[in-house]
């Protein structure tokens, strides 16, 4: 099947600062793709042009194969609620969910209701009265309810409790296993995030410094525990991401992967072999990434994220 | 169903603030005015009010809210920024439409009663029910869709240009009035301005607010060729070749 989203070297400037660099990515159909970054690396900026809210300073931008600018084929197809959305005053949460069953053809008001109740929203309630929490909900049952083919979750659980989170992850998975779609979610939350998505990609000041599967980002990486020496030694020359020392012991996190020798070798050494977690990657990566910024600004893509 | 009418009925989701809260300005300042004219003495004269502009103010604020609250909701819907400002403006022809055969035919039941028994006048004012009956609808119409068009224009330079734009715009237009009031004493011409303001129909003063109000639309449609406006030409602007066929207010093209 054909890409959704092509993006090729889109840069957005404002005034003083540059929020996109050279951004080139390309999204495929009926895949989650989790789009993670520090708040202000460029999350919000991309998706708004992505939809055709703000507009990119340079650069191709192809959605469903043509510009989303104005463009009604596309657009029908599109559901991007902002995490910072605006909703008329006058209007309840009630208010806005007829408005929105008005413009998405796929829009389920079952599921709608029933999530109405799961977050225990208040329908009659002014939206301006309305917590944090439950105008991230507004949010989320548009975007989930609406079954748009390519969905855009902004920062969605902002203010929602624990509780709330895991019912709208859960939801999600459900939805999308019975009228599969394209889903972007965007999210600093990357734990609570990571067993569902599909694909990764991190965006930092503006630059894609990662994007591919979220599997293969696991295993790019691991992490021994043991006594330092030996955990030196086994290691040999690979790039370390991290490392934490305790007295003797050493937990060292290195790129790459290990063949089966390798495991061999390390279980004789009495050395423990842990998975390392998507967010500590991603964070070592950012953080790898952002001190040489200034330097890194210049270099190449690849060099940044491989 | 039309998309343009699915943004009007988006609109009307609470009907209150399109057609109950109007209704309510109505009667309350109708009201008022009957009461205000019930402790004047009554000495034969025509009693004059203004009251029944009152409606016509909250629709300037409408214009306003319209853009800065309904437009971004609207994109959250993926509504296309010329289906919603179609879909916005032609609820606001079909209501001061209604609002204006409404005020004439009020103005018939108040020249029928002898001004409500009192005398008064609140619907049919003097020189704008005068002449055929089209003319006080084109009247009160044309008003009421220059000051919803003046709230939502100006809501539009704030959203693209904050505090700044507005200012600016705002300074020039009064410094263009001052300009103009300058230019008129100098030459003392005042008694000719008067003679032909007072030579203005209801169709002619129709007829200015009209352009009054549509002229951001002309001034800020872009040119196709060059995708620049010719307003604010100074800003250099990417606009995607595909929206060249796309005639809508290019300030609306340009709020991010």
């Amino acid at each position: 099947m054909s890409t959704v989203i092509e993006v090729t070297d889109v840069t957005k400037t404002y005034r003083k600062s540059e929020a996109l660099r050279g951004v080139t990515l390309a999204l495929q159909p009926d895949r989650i793709y989790g789009l993670l970054g520090r708040n202000g690396a460029g999350k919000t900026t991309l998706m708004s042009i992505l939809t055709a809210q703000g507009f990119a300073s340079s650069g191709e931008v192809r959605v469903f194969g043509e510009h989303p600018y104005e463009n009604e084929r596309v657009l029908n197809r599109i559901c991007f609620i902002r995490e910072s959305q605006k909703y008329p005053d006058s209007f309840t949460a009630e208010h806005a969910f007829k408005s929105a069953a008005l413009f998405f053809a796929n829009w389920s008001q079952e599921l709608a209701d029933r999530l109405v109740t799961d977050f225990q929203l208040p329908l009659r309630r002014n939206i301006k009265k309305l917590s944090r929490g439950q105008l991230s909900a507004v949010g989320v049952i548009i975007g989930l309810a609406s079954r748009a083919e390519l969905t855009f979750f902004d920062e969605p659980y902002l203010g929602l409790d624990a509780v709330a989170r895991q019912l709208f992850y859960d939801r999600l998975v459900e939805d999308y296993s019975r009228h599969p779609r394209t889903v972007v979610l965007s999210s600093h939350l990357i734990d609570e995030v990571a067993n569902l998505l599909e694909h990764v990609i991190v965006i930092d000041q503006g630059r894609i410094i990662m994007d591919d599967d979220a599997e293969t980002i696991r295993g790019s990486a691991f992490t021994v525990v043991g006594s330092a020496e030996k955990v030196r030694t086994f290691l040999g020359g690979r790039e370390v991401v991290h490392s934490d020392n305790f007295a003797s012991l050493a937990s060292v996190t290195a790129l790459g992967t290990l063949n089966e020798s390798e495991t061999r070798e390390a279980a004789e050494l009495g050395l423990e072999l842990a998975p390392v977690s998507l967010q500590q990657l991603i964070v070592r990566k950012t953080m790898s990434a952002s001190p040489a910024s200034s330097g890194a600004a210049d270099r190449p893509l690849s060099e940044v994220a491989r | 169903m039309n998309r343009v009418v699915k943004v009007m009925r988006m609109q009307l989701a609470n009907r209150w603030i399109f057609i109950g809260i109007p209704l309510i300005i109505l009667a309350a300042s109708f009201l008022l005015t009957l009461i205000i004219w019930s402790f004047i003495p009554n000495d034969g004269g025509v009693r004059i009010s203004g009251g029944s502009q009152a409606v016509m103010w909250y629709f300037f604020a409408l214009g306003i809210q319209s853009l800065t609250l309904t437009f971004p909701f609207s994109q959250g819907l993926s509504i296309t920024r010329r289906t919603f400002f179609l879909g916005t403006l032609s609820l606001f022809s079909l209501i001061a439409l209604i609002t204006a055969v409404t005020y004439w035919l009020l103005g018939l039941v108040e020249q029928g009663t002898g001004g409500w028994g009192v005398g008064g006048s609140f619907f049919a004012l003097d020189w704008i029910a005068d002449g055929p009956w089209y003319q006080p609808i084109a009247f009160y119409f044309a008003v009421m869709m220059a000051l919803f068009l003046i709230g939502f224009w100006s809501a539009t330079i704030y959203k693209r240009w904050q505090a700044t734009g507005l200012l600016i715009v705002g300074i020039s237009v009064a410094l263009a009035l001052v300009g103009t009031l300058y230019v008129i004493g100098s030459r003392n011409a005042w008694p000719e301005v008067g003679a032909f303001l007072g030579s203005q129909t209801q169709l002619a003063v129709a007829g200015w607010f009209a352009v009054l109000a549509l002229a951001p639309c002309r001034r800020f449609v872009p040119h196709p060729a060059s995708g620049r406006a010719l307003v604010g030409s100074a800003v250099k602007w990417n606009r995607p070749r595909h929206a060249e066929s796309v005639p809508l207010p290019t300030l609306l093209h340009r709020i991010p």
